[in-house]
C-alpha cells in the first residue's frame, strides 16, 4: 500500500512540484494550503509523513509542527520542513519543536525522494 | 513630506517653507507621499501578478509536457514489444533512440522542477519588500505629523529633515521582518536531518 504524504505550502506551484515528484515515486499526496488546512486534513487522514513550508498565512509551519506533535499519531511521524528559511535561529526553533529535518528551497526532486525514503523507512 | 519627492528636483537648496505648502498639518504633503508609496506598492503587486501568471503557465506547460513524455515513453515500449523479436534491426535501433530521447526529456523535466520553484521565492521577496515600503511610509508620515522640524529653532531646516528621514529609516529597519529569502540563485538548497 502506498504511503501517504501531506504536502503543506501556500504556493500552488510548490505544491504542484512536490506532488509531481512524490506521485512519480509512487507516494499518495494530500495537499494543504496552510497550517490550519494541514491540521484539519492531518486529523482526517493519518498520513505517514508531513512536508511543510514555514511562512504561510493563518498558521505557519512551526505552529503546525508544534500542534501536530501533541497529537498521538504524529508524535513519531517524520515531519520535514521545506522552506526558503535557512537561519540557525529558526532551524533551532524547528528542531526544538520536533522537526525531523530541514530542507531549504529550491528542492531537487532526487534529493527530496532520498531524504523521504530515509526518514519514512 | 514634499522633501521625499527628490525625483522631481524640488529639494535642492530650498528651505522647508518653500517645500511645504501653507498647510499647518501638512495633510496635503502626507497624501502625496502616501500616493507615492501606494504607487510603489502597486508596482510590486503588478510584478507579483506577472510572475504568478508566468509561473502558472509554466507549471501548466510542464505538466502537459510531462504527460506527453510519459505517453511517448509507453508508446515506444509498446511498439518495441510488437516489433520484437521479428522486428528488423533498423526499427529496433530507432526505437532505442526514441527511448533514449524520452529518458533525456524526463531528466530535463526533473531539473525543471527545481527551477520552477522561483515563483515562490520571488513572491516571498516581493511581500517582504512591500512590507518594508509600508513601514517606511508609516514612519515618514508619523514624523511628518509630529512636525518637529517645523518647530526646531537654530538648526538648518534641511538638516532637520534629513534627521527625520534617518530616524524614520532606523525605525523602519527595526520594525522590518526577517528577510525570508536569502538565496541568490536557483541552486538546490541545503538539507539537514536532525
Amino acid at each position: 500500500m502506498a504511503k501517504t504524504i501531506l504536502a503543506v505550502d501556500d504556493s500552488a506551484s510548490i505544491r504542484q512540484m512536490v506532488a509531481f515528484t512524490l506521485k512519480g515515486a509512487g507516494y499518495e499526496v494530500i495537499e494543504a494550503v496552510d497550517g490550519q488546512d494541514a491540521l484539519d486534513k492531518a486529523n482526517i487522514h493519518k498520513v505517514n509523513l508531513v512536508l511543510t513550508d514555514i511562512n504561510m498565512p493563518r498558521m505557519d509551519g512551526l505552529k503546525l509542527l508544534e500542534l501536530l506533535r501533541k497529537v498521538t499519531h504524529y508524535k513519531t511521524i517524520p515531519i520535514l520542513m521545506l522552506t526558503t528559511e535557512s537561519g540557525d535561529e529558526i532551524k533551532a526553533k524547528g528542531r526544538a519543536a520536533g522537526a525531523t529535518g530541514w530542507l531549504v528551497k529550491p528542492f531537487d526532486p532526487k534529493r527530496l525522494l532520498e531524504v523521504i525514503s530515509k526518514v519514512i523507512g | 513630506m514634499a522633501e521625499m519627492r527628490s525625483g522631481e528636483g524640488q529639494i535642492k537648496n530650498q528651505t522647508v517653507d518653500k517645500l511645504v505648502p501653507e498647510d499647518q498639518d501638512g495633510v496635503l504633503c502626507t497624501a502625496e507621499v502616501d500616493e507615492y508609496f501606494m504607487d510603489i506598492k502597486g508596482e510590486l503587486s503588478q510584478i507579483d501578478r506577472l510572475v504568478s501568471d508566468a509561473v502558472n503557465n509554466l507549471v501548466s506547460n510542464f505538466r502537459y509536457i510531462s504527460r506527453l513524455t510519459k505517453s511517448h515513453h509507453d508508446m515506444v515500449l509498446a511498439i518495441e514489444k510488437m516489433a520484437a523479436p521479428e522486428g528488423s534491426k533498423p526499427i529496433l535501433e530507432l526505437l532505442e533512440k526514441q527511448m533514449d530521447l524520452a529518458d533525456k526529456i524526463e531528466q530535463e523535466l526533473e531539473m525543471a522542477v527545481t527551477s520552477l520553484q522561483f515563483g515562490d521565492l520571488v513572491t516571498q521577496l516581493l511581500a517582504h519588500t512591500t512590507h518594508q515600503v509600508e513601514i517606511l511610509n508609516i514612519e515618514l508620515q508619523r514624523i511628518d505629523r509630529q512636525g518637529n522640524w517645523k518647530k526646531k529653532v537654530g538648526k538648518e531646516p534641511l538638516h532637520t529633515i534629513h534627521e527625520g528621514i534617518s530616524k524614520a529609516v532606523d525605525v523602519a529597519k527595526i520594525k522590518s521582518k526577517r528577510k525570508p529569502v536569502v538565496q541568490q540563485g536557483m541552486q538546490m538548497g541545503d538539507i539537514e536531518l536532525f
